[in-house]
């Protein structure tokens, strides 16, 4: 129901302002306590707790961030501004272009390992007739295990000797010894390697989720075409599951491009940076000199990270948006 | 009522400011009633409870002779990320302790308390060896924090392996060709374990690479005249001490399968046994008995051995205690007693010597862990004889040690930049030990540069 | 209409497709087994064998016996328990604080409406897409010096509860939440003369346990997870959570303590989850597909 004040406005499209300006008239003065006696001191002390923990925690620093980027901060003397310097330093930090590599080799590498294989798993376990629960526990294990914990016990599995878990495996079917993280060529690999066994559980489970919602109907009808199991699941499923396979895809690109964990805890980003990625690199040039980090450097670094974080996240919106709209 | 509740929720969000507050200003109160508060730091995260009442004894041994002063011990382990950010913050205790490479900056940045006077006061103030002192001198020269422990880089071996591969435990290797031999051998009869290994990363490779140059008789950075650093790990001995690694490396295999350790990882990986020598401070045995459990009697340590050349040396490191900035001047003069009294009377005061040595003991810690005088050879060598009672390394297993390291030069680390280059040649020790064929030129010419970039940037 | 996947029952009737579609299902089901499960296996195994057999044979099952002590030293000497006590506090801090902000800052934006809340929530909305890594350094500064109390938060939990707050994620899924809340219920409370705080108290919040129930989730298991940002603000071994402390003494324990002490760490996880396996796994899917 419009009241009368709104139809008169929408009546009068564009002179809305000079229908308003008499009712603003008729509203007593606004002071503190009419403020106050209006509800606007409860409606701060509401919004308060957002505003100081968004102001301070948040919006404040990325301010802060983009000031940090173009000066020369040792928290000791007066910040000075230096212009494009901490960018032009990093583009010239030769580990910078090794960490972009990195990086999106780490992100490739997951792609390709790691994006697939959620989705076979969870096509197949979908037709699990008997213990489907048993699966998708044991598929999810992974996942509960805090992941520094996994991280590290995989680092022990990862032992280079001959007497290493998996190098013991790999002896029973005559395989020998593997360098696994001690490689600069192998590192990287068995870093995508852990991180998926890691996260396949959570897309898996996903996926799943999103199975159980294709409508039934569709396979029916796809049955009166005649559509074979394979196609069946390549005219109905993969179809219906675009849009999650979509996001999940964008997920993944946004994660992997802010690895950390992997890197700083398997490799310190050794061997001779083969698997110093990004954000390692900004930890690098902030943290650890005991005497005071590039602060410039890496907030110049992070932001660049940032920008193209924000376009992949913008596009995600997106999609989630048409997605939950259409 | 609406606006009651209105204000009762603003007290509430107040209080919760004022909790706040409350909760992060730490008890930095200098003095109360007459009494002067301070907080030292001079125990490892980890230690044992032996250790620990050993401590609450000396600390009230020292309140019993200062009844004005309340000392309160917290545990601190100095490293390089964890440093920058309490320094920052303003978290560290009154008195804590920093690496000989990182005293002068921190002195120079204005960083660290001046203890002049009061250092003046000390029985000893005389004493010092002038080089052990320089590194607690800013260029005011002014004193900024007392040295203890001073070490030399050695050759830690594990004396059960030496056996195992049909070796002399008491005849360990005095040449870089005779570590290689040795290292061979112990590949060959020991399998799983590496013959040598030195650290590679978290910056301790390039501070090995470094150990290895001077022993050789090169040098990372030449100060020159006027006072201005070349950075110089594109070198003759710096080539060929990565030579010698990767002959050991490819030609030997005699460097394990694991090429990733730092200083904490190479010590554990030494006291399970998986390595058999590695380069190392002269006293770590300390820390592999107090965080490794290593069995002091399965120990050994020889001098590093040195090339023949007169500018062949040994890279040296230590640690200075420091005082507070913020401290007070009370604070400051009791932190002095406290650092006198804690590090340096157990090295020249019988008594204090003695009771310092029978706290270790009980506390299962290193005694005698080999490390250099802070003073001069013979009030080492009378410390040494005071605590001889107690000592829990067998001499023998030490002697190889103490019975070279007075014949070598000692050589101190490359002051400018000294992390960031260390950080930047761990990747040319990586490359190395990882890649059978390394430009190593290359790598070193770009070290370089990447470091010659940020001292001109500093000087000019 | 019943329940029914890609194949039908008529496709399951013939043996080309159940034969093959069962050696699959068996197949899948020893490598989950392999993949899912052995791992922890052989984690509580090694906790409780003696250093040198897991360093030497890690594959065999006790060549030389046990070592219970392990477990013993983990707990006493690691000190795992109080660490994990020190999880709680961070998971439990982080929990609230993010409650507290959302509820609060959903409703005023949501429901209470005041003139400034077009720019707020459009503010909040802008934090989405700026991510974590970009605030990792000025964020730090800002706990160094923060405003206003002048004295650092470093080493207080404080420090990772309160940035935890700033959620833009949660803040916009529980004001669209509330919005989407029947008016009418805004408008009979209005009537019977509640203020804002009853409203919100005792009528929106009641109403909003499902929202409450997946912002929980999220907070819980981040939570739980963080390693980088309490390793920075947290440089004080005592009250660090157990994500920080096990990478930081793993060079500095016996190879068979720490082993114990990361099965310690896993344990209590994985009993949670064996419990709640239900919510873990719808939680889990819709997680996934929304957080962003």
């Amino acid at each position: 129901m419009l009241t009368r004040a709104e139809a008169a406005e929408q009546a009068t499209g564009l002179g809305g302002a000079a229908v308003r300006r008499p009712t603003e008239r008729v509203r007593p003065r606004c002071t503190p306590i009419t403020w106050v006696r209006r509800g606007g001191l409860s409606k701060l002390v509401f919004t308060l707790p957002l505003l100081v923990v968004f102001g301070v925690f948040s919006w404040w620093p990325i301010v802060r961030a983009v000031a940090m980027s173009f000066q020369h901060t040792n928290l000791v003397t007066a910040p000075v501004f230096v212009g494009w310097q901490n960018f032009a330093y990093v583009f010239h930090d030769p580990t910078f272009w090794v960490a972009v590599r990195n990086t999106g080799w780490f992100a490739l590498l997951a792609l390709v390992f790691g994006y697939p294989l959620p989705l076979v798993v969870a096509v197949i376990m979908s037709e699990v007739r008997r213990l489907k629960g048993l699966y998708s526990v044991l598929a999810y294990l992974p996942v509960v295990m805090p992941p520094v914990v996994s991280v590290l016990l995989w680092k022990f599995f990862y032992d280079a000797r001959a007497e290493g878990v998996f190098n013991t495996i790999l002896g029973w079917v005559g395989i020998s010894p593997q360098p696994w993280i001690q490689s600069t060529v192998a590192a990287m690999p068995s870093l995508v390697l852990q991180a998926t066994w890691a996260a396949a559980g959570g897309t898996i489970v996903i996926y799943l989720a999103a199975l159980t919602s294709v409508a039934p109907e569709l396979y029916d009808a796809a049955e009166v075409d005649g559509a074979g199991i394979w196609g069946k699941i390549w005219h109905v499923t993969l179809p219906q599951l675009r849009g999650i396979l979509f996001i999940t895809l964008i997920l993944q690109i946004i994660g992997t491009a802010q690895v950390f964990l992997q890197p700083f805890l398997f490799t310190g980003g050794g061997p001779v940076d083969s698997t110093t990625t990004i954000l390692l690199l900004v930890y690098r040039y902030a943290f650890t000199n005991s005497l005071g980090g590039n602060y410039g450097a890496a907030t110049a670094l992070s932001l660049m990270l940032a920008v193209f974080l924000a376009l992949m996240s913008i596009l995600y919106f997106r999609l989630t948006k048409r997605w939950s709209d259409a | 009522m609406k606006s009651r509740k209105a204000i009762a929720a603003l007290a509430i969000a107040a209080v919760g400011v004022g909790l706040l507050a409350g909760c992060s200003s730490s008890d930095s109160a200098g003095a109360k009633n007459g009494k002067v508060y301070l907080t030292v730091a001079p125990v490892l995260p980890g230690a044992t409870a032996d250790a620990l009442k050993a401590l609450g004894d000396r600390v009230k041994e020292f309140e019993k002779a200062n009844p004005n002063i309340i000392v309160k011990p917290i545990e601190y382990q100095w490293t390089g990320t964890t440093f920058a950010a309490e320094l920052a913050g303003g978290t560290l205790p009154d008195v804590f302790n920093v690496p000989f490479t990182d005293s002068k900056t921190l002195a120079n940045n204005g960083q660290l308390a001046d203890i002049t006077a009061e250092f003046k006061k000390t029985s000893t103030a005389d004493k010092w060896n002038k080089n052990v002192l320089d590194v607690a001198t800013g260029k005011d020269g002014k004193i900024y924090g007392i040295p203890w422990g001073p070490y030399a880089m050695a050759l830690s071996y594990n004396r059960e392996i030496f056996t195992k591969a049909g070796l002399d435990p008491d005849k360990p290797p005095t040449t870089l060709d005779e570590i290689e031999a040795d290292a061979k051998a112990i590949a060959e009869k020991v399998p799983g374990t590496a013959g040598y290994m030195q650290m590679t990363s978290g910056n301790t490779g390039g501070w090995e690479l470094a150990t290895l140059t001077n022993s050789l008789g090169g040098r990372l950075e030449t100060v020159g005249s006027d006072g201005k650093v070349t950075v110089t790990t594109d070198n003759d001995e710096t080539k060929q001490a990565l030579a010698w690694l990767q002959k050991l490396r490819w030609d030997d295999n005699a460097m394990g399968s694991n090429f990733l350790f730092d200083w904490a990882g190479i010590n554990q990986a030494f006291a399970s046994g998986q390595i058999a020598m590695y380069m190392s401070g002269s006293d770590v045995i300390g820390s592999l008995m107090q965080a490794n459990g290593f069995d002091q009697t399965k120990y050994g340590v020889t001098t590093f051995p040195l090339a023949d050349s007169p500018d062949a040396g040994i890279l040296s490191g230590g640690n200075v205690d420091v005082v507070n900035v913020k401290d007070s001047p009370a604070q400051i003069a009791a932190a002095v007693k406290w650092i006198d009294f804690y590090r340096t009377q157990p090295t020249v005061d019988k008594a204090a010597a003695v009771k310092n040595a029978q706290t270790l003991k009980a506390g299962k810690q290193a005694v005698n862990a080999p490390t250099l005088p802070v003073f001069d050879k013979s009030t080492w060598q009378q410390n040494q004889q005071w605590i001889e009672p107690y000592a829990n390394i067998p001499a023998a297993n030490i002697k190889p040690f103490t019975d070279g390291i007075f014949d070598q030069q000692i050589v101190p680390e490359p002051s400018a930049h000294t992390q960031d280059l260390y950080g930047a040649l761990d990747s040319v020790v990586q490359a190395v030990l990882t890649k059978k064929n390394v430009d190593v030129d290359a790598q070193l010419k770009a070290v370089d540069k990447k470091i010659q970039a940020l001292v001109d940037a500093d000087q000019g | 209409m019943s329940d029914r996947t890609i194949i039908s029952s008529a496709d399951w009737k013939r043996p080309g497709v159940r034969i093959p579609t069962t050696v699959l299902h068996v197949v899948l089901l020893l490598l989950l087994i392999a993949v899912g499960l052995l791992p922890l296996l052989w984690l509580a195994k090694s906790a409780i064998t003696p250093t040198q057999d897991t360093l030497q044979h890690p594959m065999s099952l006790f060549p030389n016996g046990f070592a219970w002590s392990n477990l013993a030293h983990a707990w006493n000497d690691v000190h795992i328990g109080s660490y994990f006590v020190n999880t709680i506090w961070v998971t439990l801090g982080e929990w609230v604080v993010q409650l507290v902000v959302a509820t609060t800052g959903g409703f005023a934006l949501a429901v209470l409406k005041p003139a400034y809340a077009k720019v707020v929530s459009g503010l909040v909305l802008a934090t989405l897409f700026v991510p974590a890594v970009v605030l990792l350094v000025p964020l730090y500064l800002t706990i160094l010096h923060p405003p206003v109390i002048g004295t650092s938060l470093l080493n207080t939990y404080w420090a990772v509860w309160l940035p935890a707050g700033a959620s833009a994620f949660n803040v916009l899924l529980v004001m669209r939440f509330f919005q989407g809340l029947p008016t009418e219920v805004f408008e009979a409370a209005e009537t019977d003369g509640a203020g804002p705080f009853r409203l919100f108290w005792s009528i929106v919040l009641p109403m909003s346990r499902p929202i409450l129930g997946v912002v929980s989730v999220f907070a819980i298991s981040a939570a739980w997870a963080d390693f980088l940002w309490p390793m920075l603000v947290l440089p004080n071994q005592q009250i660090q959570p157990l994500s920080v402390r096990l990478p930081a003494i793993a060079s500095q324990t016996d190879l068979g303590v720490y082993l114990a002490a990361l099965a310690i760490a896993s344990l209590i996880p994985v009993v949670i989850f064996l419990c709640f396996q239900r919510t873990f796994l719808r939680g889990g899917g819709l997680g996934g597909a929304v957080k962003g």
